[in-house]
């Protein structure tokens, strides 16, 4: 029953059309290939029929209708291109115009405005029009009224049309309530709050969105004209999320990015990082040929001395003390073509396991850690989200790590009736949608989930798969009350959240890095496989641990980790014709190991340890005592400092490639420019690394695209046991001397450590800030922007304070994107919590 | 805190009434006027707290009505329609004649603060144009000598 669509037939320019009930008459006409011009109308917004364009005649109706405004009925007898129709058109265009300053000539919408393509097929060449146009004038008299309304949005009132699609956009799509319709009728106008700027994540596709000339960025103004450029298609190379990208581009310079709708994954949405994050390719200051260390400097060199210099070293380590005295780090946005030669020419050619791409995340696991790689290869869908009435999000603050993902919870609370609940130590701006907002004690998340399992079983009354006294038996704390104590939050919304999971038909669970990055996460992620079997998820939902950047999945199926799976050891052996018996090393154990003195060397592509690694002082020691380290990068780092050799490496936007998003997808993006002064691709320096030391990785390209589907093919074990994980919860002793707890975060409008160099991003946070709630402010007599000094055990850092509305307990936030504040010489690699202590400062 | 208790409590007996709290903005927005005269990007703010609408919402609406003005204006504000039928009557003229009278452009304040001048989309009283609003009260059928009239009554009141 359920499954029957109910549908209506109308007839459409003497065409019968049958579409599901509900359908707009516009709507109904482009699913038969009829075009009606639009301005206000968009896929993805909810109608308002404001601008008036889209008129239709339907018969036995008076007036001539909005056809993106009128539900499709049975039996409507619609023409789209009637003279009445067309005089129509006319008439609104002439409307549209009359105040529009027709500046086509300096407009960089010029070539792909609508106002000119709907004028040019439907409108009159002439005005009636014969008074002065209304003209808005800010800041100085100019026809471009150039009125700055963010970091990087500049609008232009008078070639407004009133569509208002960045403001519908901005509050339905993106719940931003910084921009809005002023005044009324002629004098109209986009603006901001009073008082306020546009510059939340998402605010570039307000200008993508502009049908004409009104919002523009200074990304792309006064830079080309779009009819010189070339579209590229491309995928975001920054968090997991996947979006899909067109590069625009004219001969070696990318001008702008904009999305690539793809409904599977970002609905034609990107956020501003992957927007502006493309010109870090071409500023000032990158690398462009190889260095090499002699004495204390790194002199220039060319690509066969460096290559030369590397191979010889390995060979001299190898041979003397063998292979697994070398690692590699390798960063999980380069592609899986780079991922996948680096694995093997580790483990062919070198013989070494000592392979990771995980290089900000402390006490990464020595052995596989099955709990925590079953909820990390899961299955899950972006797109399922929408189709959960029950959605919990726990440990990260998603708007940040997966912007895209953070709009498909939207879209489902906002426009499908969804419950959300957060599960975080500290607040959030997903908080704004849920129905609770649970913020635990930073460091007792299994405790909290233990209670929840508890409380689900307790509530099924031994109806449920699994009995209560049996999960007691292996569960610590083992009663709501406990586990609600532990964490600071009342039993009463322990138990709602409980029952609300209990009730609910569809759920995501969807986990962040704050469980990634954590010593815990083995332990966290056992009492999330408890909740999924107490809650049968595998009949009714999806559970995963999101992972962090556009290749980490790649990383993980292709194995670019010390410890695999059997099956995925087993391929690799086969397929290689042999796969090293030695333990492999994770990040930590290796900087452990180097700091020992039984690793030699380390290859480093596109990482960043030194000012990332959760442990400033101990990578800085490790690194310091090694013989011979090789890095490359797009630009001098805190790493490349410390390297005997430096290589200059291509950014994403300069080799075509593939990344694997969170769900498993994996994409293809090309090049849209030869790689910047002599940079090379990963994967290229890989090879030549390899070649030069024993041979070729890979016969052809052929080679390397059925090494990769083979280890693709091996299942990532989606489906969850029915056993229940013993988890027992310990808690971390505190030292009173350093009561806050801290968390090194990506700033908002940044990701990893090259991000910074992108104008545009610069635009909207240059500089590491400290992120403190308003209360604890007001405790500490701190004001915005008053330098305060952070102590932890390990070190001390002096940064300006930042009051965030959006926090309200007694945390640190601290960004670790910019260069020269070293967040991670305040944390300490065997803390599950960073703690620190924090004093208002005059100076530094 | 600009809005006192009494308006508060005012609004907050408001949002009772009202399916969406959306719907409050304008009687926050008409109580807010009545105590200050005026309003404000601060009680624009006020207002989004209390009613917990966002806060560009509460200020594109006020931004809509020229019925509240939006910074401090004389005892008598005077609001000449400029719509169609009161323009077709003469309404330019009627503001022109305003503005000699009172020695001040459109969009000023006698320096005695007694009066303001302005002119506003139509006030639904087309059949009586041109006409104009002075406070809460309707003036219909204007003629010079009115104005006149009208002026010096209210002069007179002080």
């Amino acid at each position: 029953m359920a499954d029957t669509v109910a549908t209506v037939t109308l007839t459409i320019n003497g065409r019968e059309v049958t579409v599901p009930k509900g359908t707009t008459v516009l709507e109904a006409a482009k699913s038969v290939g009829i075009e009606i011009p639009t301005f206000c109308w968009h896929p993805k917004l909810k109608p308002v029929g404001a601008c008036r364009i889209c008129y239709v005649e339907i018969e036995k109706m008076p007036k001539l209708q909005v056809s993106c405004a009128t539900e499709a009925m049975p039996g409507m007898v619609v023409n789209t291109e009637s003279e009445k129709v067309k005089e129509g058109r006319k008439a609104v265009l002439e409307f549209i115009l009359i105040n529009h300053p027709l500046d086509c000539p300096t407009c960089d919408k010029g070539g792909e405005c609508d106002l000119q393509d709907n004028t040019f097929a439907h409108g009159i060449d002439d005005s009636r029009f014969d008074f002065n146009k209304y003209r808005f004038i800010r800041e100085r008299k100019s026809t471009f009224d150039d009125y700055r309304i963010g970091p990087e949005i500049v609008r232009n009132q008078n070639r407004c049309i009133l569509c208002f699609k960045c403001v519908r956009a901005n509050k339905e799509i993106f719940g931003e309530y910084d921009l809005g319709v002023f005044q009324g009728g002629n004098i109209s106008e986009i603006d901001t709050a009073p008082g306020e700027k546009v510059d939340s994540i998402y605010s570039g596709n307000l200008v993508e969105i502009c049908p004409v000339g009104a919002l523009t960025n200074t990304d792309w103004r006064y830079k080309i004209r779009v009819w010189k450029t070339q579209q590229v298609k491309s995928v975001c190379s920054y968090c997991a999320d996947g979006c899909n990208l067109t590069l625009w581009k004219e001969r070696d310079k990318v001008y702008r990015v904009t999305s690539r709708r793809n409904d599977v994954i970002d609905e034609g949405w990107i956020c501003d990082v992957g927007r502006y994050g493309y010109q870090l390719a071409s500023v000032e200051g990158r690398l462009t040929t190889p260095l090499i260390k002699k004495g204390d400097k790194q002199v220039a060199a060319t690509w066969e001395e460096a290559i030369g210099l590397i191979a010889r070293k390995f060979r001299e380590i190898k041979d003397k003390k063998g292979g697994v005295c070398i690692g590699g780090l390798i960063s999980p946005q380069q592609d899986c073509e780079a991922l996948l030669a680096f694995s093997k020419f580790f483990r062919t050619q070198l013989h070494s396991n000592n392979i990771d791409f995980r290089t900000e995340y402390k006490m990464l696991p020595e052995k596989e850690s099955p709990y925590y790689s079953r909820l990390t290869s899961a299955s899950f869908r972006i797109a399922d989200i929408e189709n959960s009435d029950t959605i919990l999000v726990v440990g990260t603050n998603l708007i940040k790590e997966h912007p895209i993902v953070h709009l498909r919870v939207r879209k489902a609370v906002n426009q499908k009736g969804a419950k959300l609940y957060t599960l975080n130590p500290f607040t959030t701006k997903s908080g704004d949608l849920s129905r609770d907002e649970i913020v635990h004690v930073p460091g007792t998340l299994e405790a909290f989930l233990n209670g929840l399992c508890i409380g689900l079983a307790e509530k099924a009354d031994g109806e449920g798969n699994v009995r209560a006294a049996e999960l007691k038996a292996r569960l610590e704390p083992n009663t709501t009350a406990k586990a609600a104590e532990i964490c600071g939050i009342s039993e009463a919304r322990l138990n709602d959240l409980a029952e609300a999971l209990r009730s609910a038909k569809k759920i995501s669970i969807i986990v962040g890095e704050l469980v990634s990055g954590s010593p815990a996460r083995e332990a966290i992620a056992a009492a999330i496989h408890n909740l999924t079997v107490v809650l049968n998820l595998n009949e009714r939902g999806q559970a995963a641990i999101l992972s962090r950047a556009a290749n980490s999945k790649g990383a993980e199926r292709l194995g670019v980790m010390p410890s695999l799976s059997k099956e995925l050891q087993q391929k690799l052996k086969s397929m290689w014709g042999g796969f090293p018996e030695t333990e492999g090393r994770a990040t930590d154990r290796m900087i452990h190991a180097a700091k020992k003195e039984e690793l030699d060397a380390l290859l480093i592509i596109g990482a960043n340890p030194v000012a990332s690694f959760p442990d400033g002082q101990f990578v800085r020691e490790g690194l310091d005592k090694l013989d011979f380290t090789v890095v490359a990068d797009l630009y001098e780092t805190e790493t490349t400092e410390k390297a005997d050799v430096v290589l200059p490496l291509s950014s994403w936007v300069e080799q075509s490639g593939h990344f694997i998003n969170l769900e498993g997808t994996m994409q293809r993006f090309e090049a849209a420019i030869k790689p910047v002064g002599n940079s090379r691709p990963g994967r290229q320096i890989i090879e030549d690394i390899a070649r030069e030391f024993k041979g070729g990785l890979f016969a052809d390209a052929h080679e390397i695209a059925r090494e990769m589907q083979e280890l693709l093919n091996v299942e990532p074990r989606p489906s969850f046991p029915d056993a229940v994980a013993e988890v027992k919860f310990a808690e971390e002793k505190i030292e009173k001397d350093y009561p806050y707890p801290l968390f090194v975060v990506d700033e908002m409008h940044h990701f990893g450590h090259l991000t910074e160099r992108s104008r545009s991003l610069a635009a909207f946070a240059a500089e590491a800030q400290v992120e403190i709630s308003p209360s604890l402010a007001e405790k500490l007599q701190i004001e915005n922007g008053s330098l305060v000094r952070l102590e932890s055990e390990t070190g001390k850092l002096v940064l300006p304070a930042k009051i965030s509305e959006m926090l309200d307990n007694d945390v640190i936030l601290i960004s670790r994107n910019f260069s020269g504040t070293a967040a991670n010489m305040l944390q300490m690699r065997k803390k599950r919590i960073d703690r620190v202590r924090l004093i208002r400062v005059d100076e530094k | 805190m600009i809005l006192n208790k009494i308006s508060i409590a005012e609004i907050k007996e408001r949002m009772v009434k009202y399916p969406r709290r959306k719907s409050v903005i304008l009687p926050a927005l008409t109580v807010a006027y009545r105590q200050v005269g005026h309003l404000s990007d601060q009680i624009y703010r006020e207002i989004s707290d209390i009613i917990e609408v966002p806060y560009i919402e509460v200020a594109e609406a006020a931004s809509f009505y020229t019925m509240f003005p939006k910074e401090p204006v004389g005892k008598y504000l005077i609001q000449v329609c400029h719509n169609i039928s009161c323009a077709l009557l003469g309404a330019d003229s009627l503001v022109g004649y305003l503005e000699e009278k009172l020695g001040i452009k459109k969009g000023e304040t006698t320096p005695d603060n007694l009066f303001t001048l302005i002119s506003v989309e139509c006030l639904g009283s087309c059949a009586s144009a041109p006409m104009m609003q002075i406070n809460d009260k309707y003036y219909e059928n204007l003629t010079r000598e009115k104005v006149d009239r009208i002026l010096e009554e209210l002069r007179r009141q002080g």
